[in-house]
């Protein structure tokens, strides 16, 4: 009798786990960050969120960038999409046009009363009257150079383009390249051509009304330059994308390159001394000082399911990962890389007490401080229009470069031509 | 006879109904989405007609990679010939460790794609590869190659990439031919005197012909279809000088988000697949049975 008894209170116990189990709302995290140590300190954050919440399971699917502009928008129509779906400005008009992504304006505008985010971060997801993901991190691109090379050559950190190229020029020389720049048909290239756009004062690629006003005399001396500097870079970077680039810095082959950070390879495989290591923000068209600044990629979480359960536990894992002590430790899932875009998570000591913050302190600082000149094309000014991911995704400021730097062809030809490629493109 | 003529369909049946199911309906899917102006997988599209097909036959990146097909079969075909018959000859020559070298030639294509693809970006590159620094080494060349800089130079750099991977592929086909071929006509062909290019093109050429035949149909479909080595390394560039027709389309189902003029653009390019496939069988076929 009392085995019996036995039985059927073990089987009640386990029948209310098992329903328990069930009922947990699962929550699915896809994200691009697919290097072994940034998987396993999201893990650490989604394990500690699952135990603090017994209700929520969450799991992380990483996913890569290659595919993920055609995977994301079949998933959705396959009804397989994930619950949040990390991704950069450029991606979110498609997604929103499909009715994926949900709008978050109110969401966000409660984590802003905690966190104060910069402006910045949420013009480049604020347009039709909605914002359209949570701002996660920022990365924002800068010179990087060796302290050491720059003054045995006696030459002081560019600020102008002049001064770019003189540099580039005097240290193109003993196997060396004065300047790494990619001239991919790649995201890459399409961010240190659009950095050079803005520092000559193009970074509006959109009329008010939604046409195209690429094709001005500022981009054209954009891409003039940026054809002029490319000599002084090495002859395979026509195939380069972020890695090479890197790789050329590393070993010492590159004596600049335009980069988000250098700091993990620098350390891990150039010596890592911090006080050799110099970066500067992207120099200007000369005489155009005011429009100093960058390209900048504000990351995000788009919200991807209407289901009330899914979406709330979405925004409580979100959450979670916004608040001071797990954002430092979020982003720093690869230290010196990815930049606060909170004034909470700016002073969040765990962002600092990183050992890798510890250690390149003044570049990080310097990094956040260019960060915040940051824009992005197609998301400037609210001009903002979801023909942006056209351009974008098939990487048409690269395509136009490329007509430059491989076709021949001069930049007032380039820029034309690319204009009427874009055109094409969102018609 | 244990079978008569009708009851072999039953053991046809399957394979046919598998290959209705796996071919034909993707295909009829395929020229269904054609004549529709889809753009993103899941939305709805209006009908187009012949307006996609119209578009392409009009459109220079058609032609271009059209072209860039032609000519990176072309291409493969006389380096894999070239290679392939290279190594098979040597390895059906007796000489030391040719067992090994016959299974060390192997690992080309049984290394993974991706892990060629690194190994032959990090040896060509201009900054830090292992050629370059060799050819300037040996004082050959004074500053480093970019191999995959211009169209023409990745072009020929990626030619020569998939032969790497796929001639000792062809070697093994060939040198299983070789195998099969009588010593004995060898023999009397020296005793009649005959010399190294007449033994081959009199003897070894006419017996490998089956062979050829075969690796000259599958081996121009397969090249024809080749995507991953180009789009790893190149992605179609630089300025579109190595997008073939399989990186076409892909481009222009996930990049540009025109899916039924992927659909088209696929439609094309099985008509010229089995096009060339009918006049290859017909053709060669024809010739090889002449002959015989």
């Amino acid at each position: 009798m009392k085995n019996i008894l036995k039985f059927i209170l073990s089987f009640f116990a386990l029948s209310f786990f098992s329903i328990s189990a069930v009922a947990a709302t699962s929550v699915t995290f896809w994200h691009m960050e697919g290097v072994p140590h940034r998987v396993d300190r999201i893990q650490t954050l989604i394990d500690e969120f699952n135990s603090a919440n017994p209700g929520i399971e969450v799991k992380q699917e990483v996913q890569n960038w290659g595919e993920i502009y055609a995977k994301a928008p079949a998933s959705v129509a396959a009804g397989t999409s994930p619950e949040i779906l990390v991704g950069i400005p450029d991606f979110t008009p498609i997604l929103a046009e499909m009715g994926a992504a949900q709008p978050v304006e109110d969401f966000v505008a409660e984590l802003d009363s905690k966190y104060s985010f910069y402006q910045k971060a949420l013009d480049q997801y604020t347009y039709n009257g909605h914002t359209w993901a949570v701002p996660l991190w920022n990365m924002a691109l800068s010179v990087w150079y060796r302290k050491s090379v720059l003054e045995e050559a006696g030459i002081a950190p560019p600020k102008t383009w002049s001064e770019l190229k003189a540099a580039a020029k005097a240290l193109t020389k003993d196997g060396m390249y004065g300047i790494g720049l990619p001239g991919n048909k790649q995201l890459y290239t399409d961010q240190t051509i659009y950095s050079f756009m803005v520092n000559s004062g193009a970074s509006e690629i959109y009329n008010s009304d939604g046409t195209l006003r690429f094709d001005n005399p500022e981009t054209v001396s954009a891409y003039a330059a940026y054809k002029d500097l490319y000599q002084y870079s090495a002859p395979d970077a026509a195939n380069w994308t972020w890695g090479e680039a890197e790789a050329c810095f590393a070993s010492n082959s590159c004596a600049m390159i335009l980069q988000f950070t250098v700091i993990s390879t620098y350390d891990s495989q150039a010596g890592g001394d911090a006080s050799d290591l110099g970066v500067i923000q992207i120099p200007y068209a000369d005489g155009k000082a005011d429009s100093a600044g960058t390209v900048s990629y504000v990351n995000s979480a788009m919200i991807m399911t209407d289901d009330e359960a899914k979406m709330e536990a979405s925004k409580k894992f979100l959450s979670f990962l916004m608040e001071p002590g797990n954002y430092g430790r979020f982003i720093n899932m690869e230290p010196g890389l990815f930049l606060p875009i909170t004034e909470a998570g700016s002073k969040d000591s765990t962002f600092w007490d990183d050992p890798v913050a510890v250690k390149y302190k003044s570049q990080i600082e310097t990094m956040l401080d260019n960060s915040t000149r940051g824009s992005l094309f197609g998301f400037t000014n609210g001009n903002t229009f979801t023909s942006i991911s056209s351009i974008s995704a098939q990487n048409l400021l690269s395509q136009t470069l490329q007509l430059a730097i491989i076709d021949g062809k001069d930049a007032k030809s380039a820029v034309e031509e690319g204009q009427s490629i874009m055109n094409e493109a969102i018609e | 006879m244990f079978f008569n003529k009708n009851e072999g369909w039953f053991f046809v049946i399957p394979l046919l109904i598998w290959l209705s199911l796996s071919i034909l309906f993707p295909l009829y899917i395929a020229i269904d989405l054609s004549f529709y102006n889809v753009k993103i997988i899941g939305t709805e599209g209006k009908f187009y007609g012949f307006k996609n097909y119209i578009k392409l036959l009009n459109s220079s990146k058609f032609w271009s990679a059209f072209n860039h097909s032609l000519l990176w079969v072309l291409g493969n075909a006389i380096a894999q010939t070239f290679f392939a018959f290279l190594i098979a000859l040597i390895l059906n020559k007796k000489f030391s460790f040719q067992k090994i070298a016959t299974n060390w030639i192997i690992l080309s294509f049984i290394i993974p794609t991706v892990v060629i693809v690194v190994i032959w970006k990090l040896m060509l590159s201009s900054s830090s590869g292992i050629i370059n620094a060799t050819l300037i080494n040996l004082n050959i060349i004074d500053q480093p190659i970019g191999f995959f800089s211009t169209p023409s130079s990745a072009f020929i750099s990626l030619v020569l990439i998939n032969s790497w991977r796929w001639s000792p592929f062809l070697a093994l086909i060939i040198l299983s031919g070789l195998k099969s071929i009588n010593r004995e006509i060898y023999d009397a062909s020296k005793i009649d005197g005959t010399n190294v290019f007449n033994e081959f093109w009199y003897i070894t050429f006419p017996n490998l012909k089956h062979v050829l035949f075969v690796l000259g149909l599958v081996g121009t479909l397969l090249s024809f279809n080749v995507f991953d080595i180009i789009w790893l390394i190149t992605k179609g560039g630089p300025s579109g000088g190595t997008t073939t027709l399989p990186l076409l389309i892909y481009e222009t189902a996930f990049t540009k988000f025109r899916l039924s003029q992927a659909a088209a653009l696929s439609v094309i390019t099985s008509i010229i697949l089995l096009t060339f496939s009918i006049l290859f069988i017909k053709l060669m076929s024809d010739k090889n049975n002449d002959e015989n």
